[in-house]
C-alpha cells in the first residue's frame, strides 16, 4: 500500500431527494498534495467536501483516512480523526470573545480543577493568530467589532488550532480580500511544507493554478478528470467544467462606450447615512454603466435607493417623464427591475417553484380587468417560455427554485425581470457565485438587452467584469463619487484601483 | 471503458435515477395525502369508541353545525396564515360580533341590517390588528394579542350585567342546512378563486414565501396584508352570525377558543404555517374537519371539557414537531 497516501474515498453516492449528488466518486489524497477541486455550481464538490468534514453522511462508499476505515459522525468527530473544514458562509459565533469562537467546543480540553484556565485559552490563541500571520487580532477581542475578514481569519484559525492532517478550504477566499488571501496561501503553503494535505474548493481558476499541485474536476456528480501541475491551463478546465469549448472572450468584443444621450434615470444629490452621499447619476437609453468600488462603499446602497427599497435622506431619483420613484411597488411598474446582491434572501422565493418566481412581477398585467382573473395556462406559458430562453436546467416549472444551483438560480431572477419587459436593469452583483458557463450566459444576456435600448446599471465588485461589460463606469469609495471612466481598449484594473482604495 | 460497459453503465444511471425520481414522487403524494388519513382516522376513531353514535343522526347536527362554523373561519384565515401572519384575536372579535347581533336582533331591527353590522364588526376588528400590526410595525401576535384583549374585554362586561336571548324558533330559518350548505359552498368557491386566480392569493403567498422578495417583485405588503384581513374579517362575521343564531344567546363565552381551533386546523390540514406557495384552501376545510371532529369525539367520548382542551394542545405541539419546516436554520445545506 501506499504509505503517503491520507486519505481515499472510493464508490462514494449521494442523493438528494430526486437529484444524485455524487455517483461514485473515487478520490485519492496524498501527504503534500494541495489538491484543488472545481465544477460549476451544482457538480456536487460542496457535497464531497461536506461528507469528509463529517456534516452530512454518504448514502454508499468506503472511506481510509491514514488507511484506517474513516467515517465521521459529526464535524467535530471528523475533527478529532484530523480533517477540519473552513465553509464558504458559516461564520462566527457573535458576543464571545475571538478565543471563544477559536475554540469553540472544544473548552473543556483547559479545565483545571473545574474552572476555565481563561490565561492559558487565550495565549493558546493568541499563539495560532501570530502563526497564520494575523498578530493584530487578539484573542480578548469580542468578535462583534471584527469586520467581515477578519472574522473569516478567525474561522482559519480555529480550523487550524485542531491541528488538522487533512484541511478542506471551502470557498472561503471569494469572500476575502489582498490581505486574507495572502494569509490563507501561507497556511497552505505552511500544510505542505509540514507534509499535511489541503483540499481547496474555489470558483477562481486562476488561484487554483497558482495553489494546487492537483485538480480535480467535477460534473454532475461525476469526476471527469484529475490534473497534475503540467497539464493544467485555465482553458482545459474550463473546458471539463462546462463539458463544451468555451469560444472566445466572455466579456464583450467592442470598445464603442458613446450612448444616445437619452437619458432615462437621473439621480440628483442623494445621500443616504451612513453609506454615502451627494451622488449624482444619469442612466442612458442603451448604456451599461458600472458602479464600481470596494463592498462598503455604498454602490450596494446606491442600487437599492434607485429602485426606491430604501429612501434617500436628500435628493431624488427621477425617471425621463419626471416621475419620482419612491417604492419598488412604483419602480415595478415604470418597468424597472432589481437583482439583489443577496440571491437566496431577497431575490428568489426559495420554496416556490420555479414558475411562482418567474410569473410574480407579471402577475399584474396577466390579469383580466374586472374579473382579476389569471389563467393556468397564461402562467405555465410566461414559466415555459423563460425556462427555455434561459436554459435552465430543471425538470419541469413545478420544480422548487431550492433545489436549482446558485446559476440556474440566478437564471430564474433574469427571467422573472425578462417576463414583464422591464427597460431599466440595476443588478447588483449579478455574477456573485456563479460559475463559468452561466456567467458567460449572463454577459451574452446584458449585450443582448442593451442592444434592443434596454439600459443597465451594473454594480460589482470585480473589476474585470465592470472593465469588460460597462459602457462608462462610475467609482465610489468611502460613500464619495471618485470617478469617472470611459469604455476603451487600454483600460486596466490598475487604471481603477486607485480611485477605490 | 469499451461501448458495451458504458451503455450497460448508462442503463444502471438511468434506472437508478428513475428510481429515486419515483420515490421522491411517492414522499411527495404521501405527504399530500397525511391531512386525509388524519380526518378519516379521527372518524373512524370516535366511531369506534363511542360505540356507532359519534355518526348518529343527532350527533351528525352537532358535527356539521360546529364544522361549518370553524370552516368558514379557518377559509377566512387562510388567506393571513398564506403570508406568514397569524390571528389569536377572532374568538373574541366574534364574540363581540354576536354580542352586536344579539342586540339588534333583540332591539327589532331588520335582520339584514344585523347580519351586515355582524360582519363589519368582524372586518373592524381583523382591520385593527392589520392596523396596529403595520402601521406600528409590531409582530402580528403582539397585535392580534391587544384587540384579543380588548373585544373580551367588551363582551365580558356587557354580558355580566345583561342576558341576551332570541327564540330558537323565530329564527329556524337561520338554522336550516341548506342555506348552510349554499353559504358554505359559496364562500369556498369564491376563496378559491381569490386564493388560486387572482393576485390576492398569489401576492399573500409570495409575501409568505419571501416578504423582501415579493417587495422587491412590485408586490405591496400592506396593501395585500389589509385584503386578507378584511377577507377574514367578512369569514368570521358570517361564521358568527350562524353561531349565534345556532345557540340564540350571548354569554361570555361566546367564540371562546375560535382561534386555537383556527391555528390548529391549519396545522393539522398540512397548511404551512409560515405560509407560502404550498399553502391550500383545501388543507384548511380539511384541517377544520379534523379539528371538528376531534372536537366533539373528545367530548363525546365522556373526556372532561377542560380535558378536551389539555388534550387538544398536547396534539397540536405533536403534530407541530412532526410537521414543522426546520431546514432554514441548518449550517451546512
Amino acid at each position: 500500500m501506499d504509505d503517503r497516501l491520507l486519505l481515499s474515498a472510493k464508490g462514494v453516492n449521494k442523493s438528494f431527494g430526486p437529484t444524485r449528488a455524487l455517483i461514485d466518486v473515487d478520490v485519492e489524497i496524498r501527504r503534500g498534495e494541495i489538491r484543488g477541486l472545481i465544477g460549476e455550481n451544482g457538480s456536487g464538490k460542496s457535497t464531497f467536501s461536506s461528507i469528509i468534514a463529517g456534516a452530512q453522511k454518504e448514502d454508499s462508499g468506503t472511506f481510509l483516512l491514514n488507511g484506517q476505515p474513516y467515517h465521521p459522525k459529526s464535524m467535530v468527530d471528523a475533527q478529532h480523526q484530523g480533517v477540519s473544514m473552513i465553509i464558504q458562509e458559516m461564520g462566527t459565533i457573535g458576543g464571545i470573545t475571538v478565543a471563544s469562537n477559536i475554540f469553540a467546543g472544544r473548552l473543556e480540553e483547559f479545565r483545571k480543577l473545574g474552572l476555565l484556565n481563561w490565561k492559558q485559552i487565550n495565549s493558546e490563541a493568541d499563539k495560532i493568530l501570530e502563526e497564520i500571520g494575523a498578530p493584530e487580532i487578539k484573542s480578548t477581542m469580542l468578535i462583534d467589532q471584527l469586520n467581515f475578514e477578519d472574522r473569516k481569519i478567525v474561522e482559519i484559525a480555529r480550523a487550524l488550532s485542531t491541528k488538522p492532517e487533512l484541511l478542506i478550504i471551502d470557498e472561503t477566499t471569494t469572500a476575502l480580500a489582498t490581505k486574507g488571501r495572502r494569509l490563507i496561501y501561507n497556511v497552505i503553503r505552511k500544510l505542505h511544507e509540514q507534509d499535511k494535505a489541503v483540499l481547496f474548493i474555489s470558483h477562481d481558476l486562476d488561484e487554483l493554478m497558482e495553489v494546487c499541485n492537483t485538480i480535480t474536476v467535477l460534473r454532475d456528480g461525476v469526476i471527469i478528470d484529475t490534473l497534475d501541475k503540467e497539464h493544467m491551463s485555465i482553458e482545459l478546465m474550463r473546458k471539463l467544467m462546462v463539458g463544451r469549448d468555451l469560444v472566445g472572450s466572455y466579456y464583450r468584443p467592442d470598445f464603442d462606450g458613446s450612448n444616445s444621450g437619452e437619458v432615462v434615470l437621473e439621480a440628483k444629490q442623494i445621500s443616504l447615512r451612513p453609506f454615502f452621499r451627494n451622488v449624482d447619476l444619469k442612466l442612458h437609453k442603451g448604456e451599461i454603466l458600472g458602479l464600481g468600488g470596494l463592498s462598503d462603499c455604498g454602490m450596494h446602497e446606491i442600487g437599492k435607493v434607485l429602485y426606491g427599497i430604501e429612501s434617500p435622506v436628500t435628493g431624488k431619483v427621477t425617471l425621463a417623464d419626471g416621475t419620482e420613484i419612491h417604492d419598488s411597488v412604483q419602480a415595478v411598474r415604470h418597468h424597472m427591475a432589481y437583482v439583489s446582491k443577496d440571491r437566496d434572501k431577497e431575490s428568489v422565493i426559495l420554496s416556490a417553484s420555479i414558475q411562482s418566481n418567474i410569473v410574480l412581477p407579471s402577475l399584474r398585467t396577466m390579469k383580466k380587468k374586472f374579473t382579476g382573473f389569471i389563467s393556468r395556462r397564461s402562467e405555465d406559458a410566461l414559466a415555459d417560455e423563460q425556462i427555455k430562453v434561459m436554459s435552465i436546467k430543471c425538470r419541469n416549472g413545478k420544480q422548487l427554485v431550492k433545489e436549482l444551483s446558485g446559476g440556474n438560480k440566478q437564471k430564474v431572477v433574469f427571467s422573472k425581470w425578462l417576463g414583464t419587459d422591464s427597460d431599466i436593469f440595476i443588478l447588483d452583483c449579478p455574477t456573485r457565485g456563479i460559475d463559468v458557463g452561466v456567467k458567460a450566459d449572463m454577459y451574452k444576456l446584458m449585450m443582448e438587452l442593451k442592444n434592443r435600448g434596454k439600459s443597465i446599471i451594473m454594480i460589482s465588485e470585480e473589476l474585470v467584469e465592470l472593465i469588460g461589460m460597462s459602457d462608462r463606469i462610475m467609482l465610489f469609495k468611502d460613500g464619495v463619487f471618485t470617478k469617472e471612466l470611459m469604455r476603451s481598449e487600454t483600460l486596466s484594473e490598475k487604471d481603477v484601483i486607485d480611485y477605490i482604495i | 471503458m469499451s461501448d458495451v460497459s458504458a451503455v450497460r453503465e448508462n442503463q444502471k444511471n438511468l434506472e437508478i435515477q428513475q428510481r429515486l425520481d419515483k420515490k421522491a414522487a411517492q414522499k411527495k403524494m404521501f405527504t399530500n395525502l397525511v391531512p386525509y388519513f388524519g380526518l378519516v382516522f379521527t372518524v373512524v376513531f370516535f366511531t369506534a369508541v363511542t360505540g356507532g353514535r359519534f355518526l348518529s343522526a343527532d350527533n351528525m347536527g352537532n358535527l356539521i353545525n360546529q364544522g361549518f362554523v370553524l370552516s368558514l373561519i379557518a377559509i377566512g384565515s387562510a388567506f393571513v396564515y398564506a403570508h406568514g401572519g397569524m390571528d389569536f384575536s377572532v374568538g373574541s372579535v366574534s364574540g363581540v360580533a354576536q354580542l352586536v347581533c344579539g342586540i339588534m336582533v333583540v332591539a327589532g331591527v331588520p335582520l339584514p341590517l344585523c347580519l351586515l353590522t355582524t360582519v363589519l364588526v368582524c372586518v373592524l376588528g381583523s382591520f385593527c390588528t392589520a392596523g396596529i400590526t403595520l402601521l406600528l410595525g409590531v409582530p402580528v401576535f403582539v397585535g392580534s394579542m391587544c384587540v384579543r384583549t380588548s373585544f373580551a374585554g367588551i363582551l365580558k362586561t356587557y354580558t355580566q350585567t345583561k342576558e341576551i336571548a332570541v327564540v330558537y324558533q323565530d329564527y329556524a330559518f337561520m338554522n336550516n342546512a341548506a342555506i348552510k350548505a349554499v353559504i358554505l359552498v359559496a364562500v369556498i368557491l369564491v376563496a378559491y378563486y381569490l386564493f388560486n386566480y387572482t393576485v390576492i392569493g398569489k401576492y399573500n403567498k409570495a409575501i409568505g414565501g419571501n416578504a423582501r422578495t415579493s417587495q422587491q417583485a412590485g408586490v405591496s405588503r400592506k396593501k395585500m396584508v389589509f385584503i386578507a384581513y378584511t377577507l377574514m374579517g367578512i369569514c368570521v362575521g358570517i361564521a358568527s352570525i350562524f353561531a349565534f343564531f345556532r345557540s340564540g344567546k350571548v354569554s361570555a363565552y361566546s367564540g371562546n377558543g375560535y382561534e386555537f381551533n383556527v391555528m390548529m386546523a391549519i396545522v393539522l390540514g398540512g397548511f404551512p404555517m409560515a405560509g407560502g406557495d404550498r399553502a391550500k384552501i383545501s388543507s384548511a376545510i380539511i384541517g377544520a374537519l379534523t379539528v371538528t371532529g376531534l372536537t366533539n369525539g373528545l367530548g363525546m367520548w365522556g373526556l372532561d371539557p377542560t380535558l378536551i382542551s389539555g388534550v387538544k394542545g398536547v396534539l397540536f405541539v405533536i403534530i407541530v414537531a412532526l410537521s414543522y419546516d426546520r431546514s432554514a436554520g441548518k449550517l451546512v445545506s
